[in-house]
């Protein structure tokens, strides 16, 4: 809602005293939040009315012309590029020297043009902010000042402060003026006499049209007025800069009058021309099923039957509360004019506004709940309004509620709830008077009747349709009291304990994977069921009925769909390696209403391995090998349990894993999860020419052993590694032969590592050396080289035994 | 000769070797110019084999007071060989520590050894983090709800009128089975007050969707909500609640403003405003900058009194019980954190993004 400084200055003069920036501080302090300042016409209080006296081509410049300016005590000549310079005696605009036109980003010098010093500026509208195109210079009517006089003076509304103000759905009042300035004399402090009331005035034609409202739910109250000999013509000035500066186009003076009512009253009127009434009646009726309505914005609409239309004798002239219809239109040759105001349903409205897709400044004051008494004042003010630019008559205005037809409207009456001091005070923690209280909710509009010493009852206005019961009540009070009163005190707070356990699952999991190196990636938890396909993951069970694209349309049931995304994105952009994790649930289908949110991981590898150090360390691709290491240390960081790692038989491998490398993480006879190399098909669909290691974690499974961490005593007596050097065919593989050196070891071998496997150079062809290293120690006593030499003796021969291998020197 | 005589010459030859002796072993040592060198002649004069050891082997041929005076006289040089060998030694230790602290300095601008490649937490999570354990230290514990909610519990318990304009601050995603996927965190006020009984003091993280796709909007982000029940608690409660987060969040001195607003489920509501933390100053003024668009202040999140039409939903009765609720944006707390320009950038996880960190 745009709100103008001037406007709000007329309603509450009390302004007078507050400048912009204190006036948007009372409206956001108020909850009618003012995001944003503009000043309109900037630059024009310093311009002047100026009078053409004299004017004569430019010596040189056949474009040109000078003008000469009477600016009542002195003349001047200005030189003049604008094709409608008017003739002597007409009025225009001089912006003097020094004037800054930040419309266009210009300051009025001293210029000399083709020979000429001009010293000062003849302005258009676009050039004094006040529209945003026009053409040639701005001219003003005659009589409208005198020469020299300061523009703003002469020209009411030629600058103005607009405030932007963001307003909450629940605040219909605020978007009109009027409501805008009752809240502000509200929290000023000050008496607001409602301009709203002011009567009709004097009638002198008769109401010669026809109404009925067939849908009085829909339409519970209705008025019009006739005005006749009305001359169609373009708005004054004032209204025009008016409308202009609250980002309303001026058409013509009849469609600004609604206009104005609109921006004043917050309350939508429709201006009908009755030359296009048919069979000169009026009927507010429920749409017939697909009832074809062209709209004023020229689309031709197929109308519901829960619209609502208003309609002449013959079809729909309005769809009720959105918008008007080209067929009863305001013309040039407009001379009668049947003026419309209504209450509708907003619920209604509503819906109409949104099946039609038609958001209007109608429906969006409608649908948020009109004042159903302010149909009298903003008749007679349209009314006024006419009258002020065009000789007309008047009919008497005609209310409709029901079945009822009268001259006045009816007294609708008001709703009333109590408000009990004591409940005020303890939901706020601060005292609020029963006195001081009863005057906040009176300035609002409420009538207040004290019923005993600590309860009010209260008779909420007509604007105000968010009050309804005692809470709303107390908001008003500490809204307008203002809630920087209220102090601050921390409670004692009682605490509660935990529900459901996934943060700190999640947490522990995120920190575990960011100490292996992997980064978190938050991917959207919306996917396309061809993503999950390519992914081979399960069928989506969550799907989208509005989705916002055709990428995003289901629950995914996948981390790998956002990953892949993301690695994909980020080679394109040329960062080949990455490590990422993402965590988070996916969508599965359950047993219950709602679908089962599983908590997940899953970490996937590209590029190359994150170098130690690049200038020690050679880069080098990621491999399975990597996804063994991250999976592995991942559960033993997790559970304290270093995990078993078991290849997949081919029936029961995940489909997204290469059939050459899978694995899955068994703790304690559970699966706790999987990596291995993504399948080469998943990832060629998303353009990846490489094998990606992957891993996940099947969370609850994993929650199922948190891990415990027990002392273990450390080594008292010294160990004696050996080393073992071994070639083997290389379809050995080498855990095997590790169990093997494990077994033959014996109790005295604690660690068994390989540390280093090569092939080529001197080692025969389909074979590999395998360097084990084997720490034998003894917790009880120092070992003697004898016993060790002995127990790796049979480590060796059992190596060379059971693999065919050779020992290498 | 007689052997006085013979006692006499030996004397006077082992005095000549001494004589000669001292004049070498100085030089010897000047000479020497690394402590290997050093300990090798230091051997040659007091070692098995030395000269000095070769001359005390001759004093059997001594007469009883000449070996007396020679022997002094070999214990003197001895300590003298001794001193000038520690003396030497100092010396080349000095000179080598000398060396080594003159050299050619390290090539410092080589890259360092990291320990081990850490990777790294996304901003949202370390804001998440952070924001949940201040409200753990206030007292207040984890509530987990779902993204794929009921209708009633994102909407109607919490008091959305249906055809309501207020409807449209939130536009939502619907899902084939009529469920809503949750646009705020709320919801979990609903899931808690329908399962525990207050008093209650819970928060609830959680990722949120609403149908908006621009410049500043994600159709998915994140919301931690944070709420309060109990017989008494009161508006003046909740600020103080906001002011003890602002502090620990922000630092201390940290002010925070609530200006009026509307949210359907809390009355009186407010959204919240802290003292910018861009532009503030050593005096704790805020000068304006462009992250609070020159007003000192920043938004940070909305919250309000538990309406009572939410706990007559949920079968709690708002005469006897009172809370509050506040819901805050981890997204934009994050951006506002680290100076993240667009939304978008959370969650295209640019490993050069995420490495930031």
């Amino acid at each position: 809602m745009k709100a103008s400084l001037n406007w709000l200055r007329e309603l509450l003069p009390e302004l007078g005293r507050l400048g912009p920036e204190d006036v948007a501080k009372k409206l956001t302090g108020a909850g009618l939040e003012v995001e944003g300042i503009h000043e309109y016409g900037a630059g024009t209080e310093v311009c002047l009315v100026a009078e053409v006296t004299a004017i004569r081509p430019h010596p040189t410049k056949s474009g040109l012309r000078l003008v000469t300016v009477n600016l009542g005590t002195t003349k001047q000549e200005i030189v003049c590029g604008a094709p409608n310079v008017p003739d002597p005696g007409g009025l225009v605009v001089l912006a003097p020297l020094g004037a800054h036109l930040p419309a266009k980003n210009m300051t009025i010098a001293r210029r000399e043009i083709a020979g000429v010093v001009s010293e000062g500026m003849l302005c258009s509208e676009s050039e004094l902010g006040l529209s945003e195109e026009s053409e040639g210079i701005l001219i003003l009517p005659a009589g409208i000042g005198k020469p020299g006089e300061l523009l703003t003076k002469a020209v009411p509304n030629v600058h103005d402060v607009v405030f932007e103000i963001g307003l909450t759905p629940n605040r219909p009042d605020g978007l009109g003026h009027l409501g805008l300035a009752r809240d502000l004399a509200a929290v000023l402090g000050v008496r607001f006499s409602a301009a709203g009331s002011a009567p009709f005035g004097t009638t002198d034609i008769p109401f010669d049209v026809t109404i009925t409202v067939d849908a009085p739910t829909r339409c519970p109250e209705f008025s019009a007025a006739i005005v006749s000999g009305v001359n169609v013509a373009s708005s004054p000035l004032s209204w025009r800069f008016r409308l202009s500066a609250l980002g309303v186009r001026p058409i013509s003076n009849i469609v600004d009058v609604t206009n104005l009512v609109l921006l004043g009253y917050g309350q939508p009127m429709h201006a009908f021309d009755i030359a296009k009434i048919r069979g000169r009646q009026i009927v507010v009726r429920q749409a017939t099923e697909a009832e074809a309505f062209t709209t004023l914005d020229g689309v031709a609409r197929k109308l519901s039957s829960d619209d609502l239309v208003v309609c002449d004798g013959e079809g729909p002239v309005a769809l009720a509360g959105v918008m008007g219809g080209q067929n009863s239109e305001i013309s040039d040759s407009t001379t009668d004019v049947l003026f419309e105001c209504a209450y509708f349903e907003p619920r209604g409205v509503r819906r109409a506004s949104r099946r039609h897709g038609l958001h209007t400044e109608a429906s969006h004051r409608f649908e948020r709940g009109t004042d159903p008494t302010a149909l009298q004042g903003a008749l007679a003010y349209a009314v006024a309004l006419t009258q002020d630019v065009s000789k007309v008559r008047v009919s008497t205005p005609r209310y409709v509620s029901g079945t009822t037809t009268s001259t006045a409207p009816r007294s609708i009456p008001r709703v009333a709830c109590k408000m009990r001091v004591a409940y005020m005070d303890r939901l706020l923690g601060f005292e609020v008077s029963l006195v001081d209280a009863g005057a906040i909710l009176e300035r609002l509009g409420c009538k207040v009747r004290p019923l005993d010493a600590g309860t009010l009852e209260v008779l909420v206005p007509p604007h105000r349709p968010d009050l309804t019961r005692e809470i709303d009540l107390v908001e008003e009070v500490i809204r307008v009291r203002g809630i920087e009163a209220v102090p601050s005190v921390l409670p004692s707070v009682r605490g509660s304990r935990e529900v459901g356990g996934r943060e700190a699952l999640e947490r522990s999991v995120r920190k575990a994977a960011a100490r292996v190196g992997l980064s978190e990636a938050i991917t959207f938890r919306f996917t396309s069921q061809k993503t999950l396909t390519d992914v081979r993951a399960p069928e989506a069970t969550v799907v989208l009925e509005n989705p916002i694209n055709e990428h995003q349309t289901v629950m995914r049931t996948s981390l790998l769909p956002g990953l892949l995304e993301a690695v994909g994105q980020a080679r394109r952009r040329g960062v080949r390696s990455s490590a990422l994790f993402a965590l988070g649930p996916v969508f599965l289908a359950s047993t219950g209403d709602l679908p089962e949110e599983r908590p997940s991981f899953t970490a996937l590898l590209s590029g190359d391995r994150a170098a130690f150090c690049a200038w020690l360390d050679k880069p080098a691709p990621v491999d399975a090998w990597d996804a063994k290491g991250i999976a592995t240390a991942l559960v033993e960081s997790l559970t304290g349990l270093l995990p078993e790692v078991v290849s997949y038989e081919e029936a029961e491998r995940p489909a997204h894993l290469h059939p050459r490398a899978a694995a899955k993480l068994v703790v304690g006879n559970r699966v706790v999860g999987a990596f291995g190399l993504l399948h080469p098909d998943v990832t060629d669909a998303f353009e990846i020419d490489e094998a990606l290691p992957v891993v996940t974690l099947d969370l609850p499974v994993l929650a199922e052993h948190p891990r415990t961490v027990r002392y273990r005593a450390i080594p008292r007596f010294p160990s004696s590694p050996r080393d073992l050097a071994v070639v083997v065919h290389d379809d050995v593989a080498a855990g095997n032969v590790r169990d093997v050196i494990l077994a033959s070891a014996g109790a005295l071998a604690s660690e068994v590592e390989l540390f280093d496997r090569f092939s080529g150079a001197n080692i025969p062809k389909d074979h590999a050396s395998l360097a084990f290293r084997v720490v034998y120690r003894s917790e009880e006593r120092t070992l003697t080289d004898a016993e060790v030499e002995k127990a790796h003796a049979r480590v060796v021969s059992e190596v060379e035994e059971k693999f065919g291998a050779t020992l290498r020197k | 000769m007689t052997s006085s005589d013979k006692a006499q010459a030996a004397k006077e030859e082992i005095e000549a070797a001494l004589d000669g002796f001292r004049a070498t072993f100085v030089e010897a040592f000047a000479n020497a110019t690394t402590e290997q060198l050093l300990r090798d002649e230091n051997a040659k004069i007091l070692g098995k084999k030395g000269t000095l050891t070769a001359i005390l082997k001759q004093m059997g041929a001594l007469s009883p007071d000449a070996r007396k005076a020679i022997g002094e006289r070999v214990n003197a040089l001895k300590n003298e060989v001794e001193a000038a060998f520690s003396a030497r030694l100092a010396e080349l230790v000095a000179d080598k520590r000398k060396a080594e602290l003159e050299a050619r300095p390290f090539d410092l601008t080589l890259p360092g050894r990291r320990p081990g490649a850490m990777g790294h937490v996304h901003p949202i999570s370390q804001v998440r983090e952070d924001v949940i354990d201040i409200f753990r230290g206030l007292g207040f514990a984890v509530f987990d709800g779902p993204d794929v909610e009921h209708e009633s519990n994102n909407f109607t318990k919490l008091g959305f009128p249906p055809d309501h304009p207020a409807t449209d601050m939130q536009d939502s995603f619907w899902t084939k089975s009529k469920h809503v996927l949750r646009t705020h965190t709320s919801n979990v006020q609903i899931r808690a007050m329908t399962s525990v009984k207050p008093p209650m003091a819970f928060i609830a993280p959680g990722t949120v969707y609403r149908r908006d796709d621009d410049a500043t909007h994600s159709p998915m982000f994140h919301q931690l909500e944070a709420f309060l029940i109990d017989e008494n608690v009161s508006l003046a409660n909740l600020k103080g609640i906001l002011a003890e987060f602002a502090e620990r969040m922000y630092g201390p001195g940290t002010p925070v403003r609530l200006r009026p607003s509307y949210f359907p489920f809390v009355e009186p509501g407010a959204e919240v405003d802290i003292g910018c933390v861009f532009c503030k100053q050593s005096d704790g003024a805020r000068t304006g900058c462009a992250v609070c668009k020159h007003t000192g202040w920043i938004e940070i999140l909305g919250c309000g009194m538990i309406h009572p039409v939410v706990f007559e939903h949920c079968g709690i009765d708002p005469e006897k019980w009172t809370g509050f609720a506040l819901g805050m944006g981890l997204d934009r707390v994050a951006m506002l954190r680290y100076g993240i320009p667009n939304i978008k950038l959370l969650f295209e996880n640019d490993p050069r993004f995420l490495a930031q960190f």
